[in-house]
């Protein structure tokens, strides 16, 4: 097997603003992203939704560029750029031809520095962002299936089970004041990392770093919130209402393990035994050879979690099948890898393929015009979660080295009704639109 | 406007910093050779990681015959990967996985594609399973009824979808009687398939005369050739004939096409005309346009109706270059009550684009943000194949690529004025309207002549 070495540099600037730098001078551009350690798990409560609607502010204007002005620097330097929020962070992303590195830096120094938006741009992004919402899940078949359909059902700490996206009435009741106190809370630079990817010397990355972003104030962080959940003791169910699709849904979620133990490596690969398309054991079953479903696959969000999450499958089954026939169908899945050890010539091509996704990650990610997003990403959740990068060059024995009887001991505690949370999407009278 | 703001004292460069001198822009090496057999293999080096894609193209898709037998090409791409002569479909995709590799087989309009990615260590077994199935398959007969029930649950669910339904009713209204009018078949054309079509058009149109190799990734050239003559060199058939298509109608004046949706609390909105190919002198020119207009984010429309206005949150407008003929098109998906407003704001910057010339600065602005993006496509394995694909699928220049960035830091105020004159064209621009009836068919009627669909494609009964 060969083996990949990512450059990867670090340090800490005075203020607590951690940087990564990685090199790679073969094509002249340069990624750029800053992580803030805030996510929806941690949003107010009475304020669903508002990391989201809060990561839009940030694009709303800062001290030196006003509205617009950050979108049009970017832009008119030939390049893109983005934020995603997450459970556990918020991410801002730019890719730009390296000569633009400064300008960026700069944008991003000035918006973690000084936030400078208003009650008009803060109405504007509560519209835009409800247009979002109706877009992606209350006008789609499926919207929202089942991301925002599990935590409801499946954890009890309000944290991680409210609705991420923000129900209208929270949007609505979100003022600047809010904006503020938000942004003074979490958008410190000691709760960040700066990640610098592509065309450029490090030794020049952190210079820049230090000059733009050194003497932005610490603040002091609140005390790290419990997100832990209860103790789960029988299994969850819920149900959904399908406004639109005609197939029924199903999304059954079992708790992973906690990040970094030796049970969270093989309950990974375990998930891609059980997923990853059409080799994996639940296409196969259910699509393939029972033909049961006309969809199904699933995953973890292995690396960018840091609280409590789930290992997901998702099945679009025929109407012809109940619900109850599928999911006896799937538990005999489940069956199957407890009651037996995945033999070696299944576990090793699942581990060949983990690692060739972990590349395809590392080179893209984020389509074809954002060189390295996942290299930054995963380097991002490393420092910020793990206080290590380096690991993104390590990580991967660790996945490797598990064996059938580390993933069977893992099925047998895992995949167990009292762990898992399950979500039926049941089409409304053959589907609204028929 | 609010004078209260959030803010924290202390920045210090208050604008921002010059660009650095630019770098150039190095494409991968490249070497292009036609095997003996008329396959046309092309093939860049990229190093950073140790991956290999490979993509097969047929210059046919679905338009080939789309007027007998809509989406044969796509269920004949979909059933090719479950089985060869010496494969079944389980074995495929355990040799896959085995390999660290996705496969994707696919047919769009105007081409059929095996594309595989995976680890380079396994670069001959990736070859291999790709020349397998372009030679090879068998169209198991149980794989054939699977697929194509799951293809008809499939449509059931594109005709919910709201971005489906508008595409597939601009696209019919714009090409009319043209196979592109055509984006999916219905159920009962898909019940209608038999094995022996799709049998028919695989020994048809999968032939190397009719077909681009395009391999990019981390191999040595040389190698890669040998590897290449020896799975796919002894390969050998008629080259297939290509049809003449029935022109588009020439749309005069604007027409409303509202596709109903009950219980839609959005309406998504559509405004096109045909334009031009890859190949058109033009097409500089209209992807410049286009980008100011409503192209990119920072782009005349996305200010106005998402930034300014609040009334949506991804608009965005597109030059379609489809093979034989283009299109331009815009799509909104709104809240129902400014429906009509936002149609408004759509024409009022078509023709703004078409009557006054943009500012020095939103054209530099606009050509910076083109030619730094095109390079940015040059850094990731799929935009290397994206941008390769372009080049020599649609037979593009070969010095295509090399000279884009000065194409386009060449083009002027006027470029953009004549591309907009010449294909944003406000007047005769069709407008689809997907969204219940009930909250929008009032405002629909404010600018054009109405006529009514059902989510099924029918047109309704007055």
């Amino acid at each position: 097997m060969e083996r990949l070495h990512i450059p990867v540099e670090y340090t800490t600037l005075a203020n607590g603003l951690r940087v990564v730098a990685s090199p790679d001078r073969s094509a002249p551009v340069v990624t750029v992203g800053v992580y803030y350690q805030i996510g929806f798990r941690l949003e107010p409560r009475g304020r669903s939704g508002f990391a989201h609607l809060f990561e839009h502010m940030m694009f709303q204007g800062s001290e030196n560029a006003g509205k617009m002005e950050h979108i049009r620097l970017i832009n008119s330097s030939g390049g893109l750029l983005n934020g995603t929020t997450n459970y556990d962070i918020t991410n801002y992303f730019e890719s730009v031809p390296s000569n633009a590195l400064e300008r960026v830096l700069w944008l991003e120094a000035d918006r973690m520095r000084a936030l400078k938006v208003d009650d008009e741009n803060l109405r504007n992004q509560r519209d835009v962002v409800k247009e979002e919402v109706r877009v992606n899940v209350l006008n789609q078949p499926y919207g929202g299936f089942p991301w925002l359909d599990l935590p409801p059902v499946a954890f009890r700490n309000w944290p991680n089970a409210h609705n991420f996206y923000g129900d209208f009435t929270d949007l609505d009741a979100a003022t600047l004041e809010d904006v503020g106190s938000f942004f003074y809370t979490y958008y410190a630079p000691n709760n960040a990392v700066l990640l610098m990817l592509g065309d450029f010397e490090p030794a020049e990355g952190f210079a820049l770093a230090k000059r733009y972003f050194e003497d932005i104030p610490a603040h002091p962080l609140p005390p790290r919130a419990n997100v832990s959940e209860p103790a789960q003791t029988e299994e969850r169910r819920g149900e959904v209402e399908e406004k639109f699709g005609p197939l029924p849904a199903m999304a059954i979620g079992y708790t992973a393990p906690p990040r970094g133990t030796d049970d969270w490596y093989a309950a990974t690969i375990l998930d891609r035994a059980l997923h990853g398309g059409r080799s994996g054991r639940v296409y196969r079953e259910l699509v393939l050879e029972k033909q049961i479903a006309v969809e199904a696959d699933g995953s973890a969000d292995t690396f960018d979690t840091n609280g409590p999450t789930q290992m997901v499958t998702r099945i679009f089954h025929k109407p012809e099948f109940t619900s109850g026939h599928t999911l006896a169908a799937f538990d005999e899945i489940i069956r199957s890898v407890q009651d037996h050890e995945i033999r070696e010539d299944e576990l090793d091509p699942v581990k060949v393929k983990f690692r060739a996704d972990f590349y395809s990650m590392l080179e893209g990610g984020m389509g074809a015009h954002m060189p390295r997003f996942g290299l930054m990403h995963y380097l991002a959740c490393f420092t910020l979660f793990d206080g290590d990068p380096q690991r993104i060059n390590t990580i991967l024995d660790g996945f490797l080295a598990v064996t059938p009887k580390q993933a069977q001991a893992a099925a047998r505690k895992y995949l167990v009704p009292q762990n898992r949370a399950i979500v039926v999407r049941r089409p409304v009278a053959n589907g609204a639109a028929r | 406007m609010s004078a209260k703001t959030v803010s924290v004292p202390g920045a210090r460069p208050a604008t921002a910093p010059a660009l650095g001198p630019e770098r150039p822009v190095a494409w991968p090496r490249q070497s292009v050779r036609t095997l003996s057999n008329g396959l046309q293999v092309v093939l860049a080096e990229l190093h950073t990681f140790p991956k290999v894609a490979a993509q097969l193209f047929f210059r046919s898709g679905n338009a080939a015959v789309a007027l007998a037998t809509p989406g044969l090409a796509e269920i004949t791409a979909t059933v090719v990967r479950t089985g060869t002569a010496s494969r079944p479909s389980r074995r495929i995709e355990e040799d896959l996985r085995r390999m660290g590799a996705d496969l994707g087989t696919h047919a769009g309009a105007d081409s059929s594609a095996i594309s595989i990615a995976g680890l380079a260590e396994f670069s001959g077994g990736l070859l291999e399973m790709v020349a397998d199935l372009a030679r090879n398959a068998s169209f198991p007969a149980e794989e054939f009824e699977r697929e194509r029930r799951q293809k008809i649950e499939e449509l059931r669910i594109e005709r919910t979808t709201p971005g489906f339904l508008g595409t597939e009713r601009l696209r019919q209204v714009l090409f009319g009687p043209h196979p592109y009018a055509i984006v999916a078949p219905t159920e009962e054309q898909v019940g209608a398939y038999t094995r022996e079509q799709l049998a028919d058009f695989y020994r048809r149109y999968y032939v190397p005369e009719n077909a681009l190799l395009l391999v990019v990734g981390d191999f040595k050239t040389d190698a890669m050739f040998e590897q290449i003559e020896k799975v796919f060199g002894s390969w050998k058939a008629p080259q297939p004939e290509v049809q003449k298509s029935p022109a588009p109608p020439k749309n005069i004046g604007r027409h409303v096409h509202l596709v109903h949706l009950p219980g839609a609390v959005q309406t998504q909105v559509l405004v096109g005309n045909l334009a031009i190919t890859r190949r058109d002198p033009d097409w500089f020119r209209l992807t410049l346009a286009n980008s100011i207009y409503g192209g990119a984010f920072h782009s005349r429309l996305v200010i106005n109706i998402r930034e300014q206005k609040g009334y949506t949150y991804s608009p965005r407008s597109g030059a379609h270059p489809l093979r034989q003929q283009g299109y331009f098109s815009v799509h909104a998906a709104v809240r129902n009550e400014v429906t009509a407003a936002t149609l408004t704001e759509i024409f009022y910057e078509m023709d703004r684009m078409r009557s006054i010339p943009v500012t020095a600065e939103e054209l530099d602005s606009a050509r910076s943000y083109m030619t730094g993006v095109f390079s940015l496509g040059v850094a990731t394995l799929d935009g290397v194949v994206g941008q390769l694909s372009n080049v020599y699928l649609e037979r593009l220049p070969a010095d295509y690529l090399e000279t884009y960035r000065e194409k386009i830091r060449a083009l002027t105020a006027d470029d953009v004025l004549i591309a907009a004159r010449r294909y944003f064209d406000s007047a005769n621009a069709q407008i689809v309207l997907v969204g219940d009836r009930a909250q929008i068919a009032e405002q629909a009627a404010l600018f054009a002549e109405v006529t009514e669909y059902d989510a099924q494609g029918k047109q309704a009964l007055k």
